[in-house]
């Protein structure tokens, strides 16, 4: 989910570009099946953190782009201070 | 981006497996998720990626799943219920269907009835069956007369409702017809079940094979037994899945169906019959607490 949103942040993009775009973002250590991909796509959009940008028909085949909304803006802002701060707790430089 | 004829072996093995989504979801968004799949895919590669394929085996049950989880959650889950009591009706009547062949027909088109959401058909016919079955039960004649006790067929070993108390029989129609006196007041128009549960009754209504001691009172066979976990468990998976009740009222009408010629042999009862009972309790109350579990993320 935090993946998703991150590589939506930087523009709409079909479902084989995130699957993609995850890959790189974490350095290949997260890769979703399309099973999965979809699954996250399809309840992200009926929460309203993502929605569908517009669709193109590529090789006879539809292709949806998604993109993210304000409200996962918000969310994936608020996970990443999440996990800045959790990630503070240990990585801070010690006080002795 | 890798080129895949279309056509081709692999395209026909993934478009298999998309099988597992609903068919709405197939028709719009099936050839999507193909295109991404044949994207991904390694040159020449014919055989789908294991986790590929496992990803779309578990997508599309959590995609029935949330399909099925629309609509009035109490409606659809008395309906429900209201499905799993004429499939118990049925499998205790279909081992005696070559001496009840009427009888067993009609809970058989009540079952029928009940699957194509046919509440008013079903009420008449569960009327009727319910008032033999009850008269069987009761050692008296009702509407044609029948040679007691009913021996069995194949599929059965001891004669009809040989263990079982009228009364409790009576109860199990009972809450059936009050489930369809509800639903069809209601009015609205009830979704069509799946034609598995006739596989159910059938699976159900096998006596073996034995797995307490023939001379235990209300012995219980292993493929009855089998078919209530299954579907109890089922039910608490898309319970848990799509965080809705639906599944747990009909798991909870069922269960106190059932419980009822438990309770009726509560002085007899082996721990065999409390550890069938254990099981689907449990499942029941997992099935009635999943929908309220505490959400992990957004997603959950």
């Amino acid at each position: 989910m935090y993946f998703v949103l991150t590589a939506l942040r930087a523009g709409p993009l079909h479902g084989h570009a995130i699957s993609k775009s995850i890959k790189e973002l974490s350095a290949g250590r997260v890769r979703p099946s399309v099973g999965t991909l979809y699954g996250i796509l399809e309840r992200l959009n009926e929460r309203g953190v993502i929605t569908v940008d517009r669709e193109e028909t590529v090789n006879g085949r539809n292709r949806r782009y998604f993109r993210i909304t304000d409200e996962g803006q918000a969310l994936v802002e608020a996970e990443a201070r999440r996990m800045q701060e959790a990630a503070s707790l240990v990585l801070r430089p010690s006080s002795t | 981006m890798t080129v895949v004829p279309q056509g081709s072996t692999l395209e026909r093995r993934y478009r298999a497996l998309l099988r597992a989504y609903p068919r709405a979801y197939r028709t719009a968004h099936g050839d999507e998720l193909l295109d991404v799949l044949l994207e991904s895919a390694d040159p020449g590669r014919t055989v789908p990626v294991p986790r590929e394929a496992w990803g779309l085996l578990a997508g599309g049950v959590r995609s029935r799943v949330v399909h099925l989880a629309t609509g009035s959650p109490w409606k659809d889950g008395l309906h429900l219920g209201v499905t799993a009591l004429a499939a118990l009706h049925l499998a205790a009547l279909l081992p005696y269907a070559g001496t009840l062949p009427l009888w067993t027909a009609a809970s058989a088109l009540a079952l029928v009835a009940v699957l194509r959401g046919w509440a008013w058909a079903a009420i008449p016919l569960t009327l009727v069956v319910g008032m033999k079955a009850v008269a069987i039960a009761g050692g008296r004649q009702f509407f044609d007369l029948t040679l007691l006790p009913v021996y069995p067929s194949p599929l059965g070993d001891q004669a009809l409702f040989a263990d079982s108390n009228p009364y409790v029989v009576a109860g199990g129609y009972a809450v059936m017809l009050a489930g369809l006196g509800v639903l069809a007041a209601r009015g609205r128009p009830l979704r069509a079940r799946s034609w598995w549960w006739c596989a159910a009754v059938v699976a159900a209504a096998w006596s073996g094979p034995q797995w307490m001691a023939e001379d235990s009172t209300f012995a219980l066979s292993l493929s009855r037994m089998a078919v209530e976990a299954a579907a109890f468990g089922l039910a608490a998976g898309a319970g848990y899945l799509a965080r809705d009740y639906r599944w747990a009222l009909a798991a909870g009408i069922y269960l106190v169906v059932a419980s009822g010629d438990l309770a009726a042999h509560s002085a007899e009862l082996t721990r065999q019959h409390l550890a069938y009972w254990g099981v689907l309790a449990v499942l029941a109350l997992w099935t009635a607490s999943a929908p309220f579990r505490q959400r992990r993320h957004c997603l959950d």
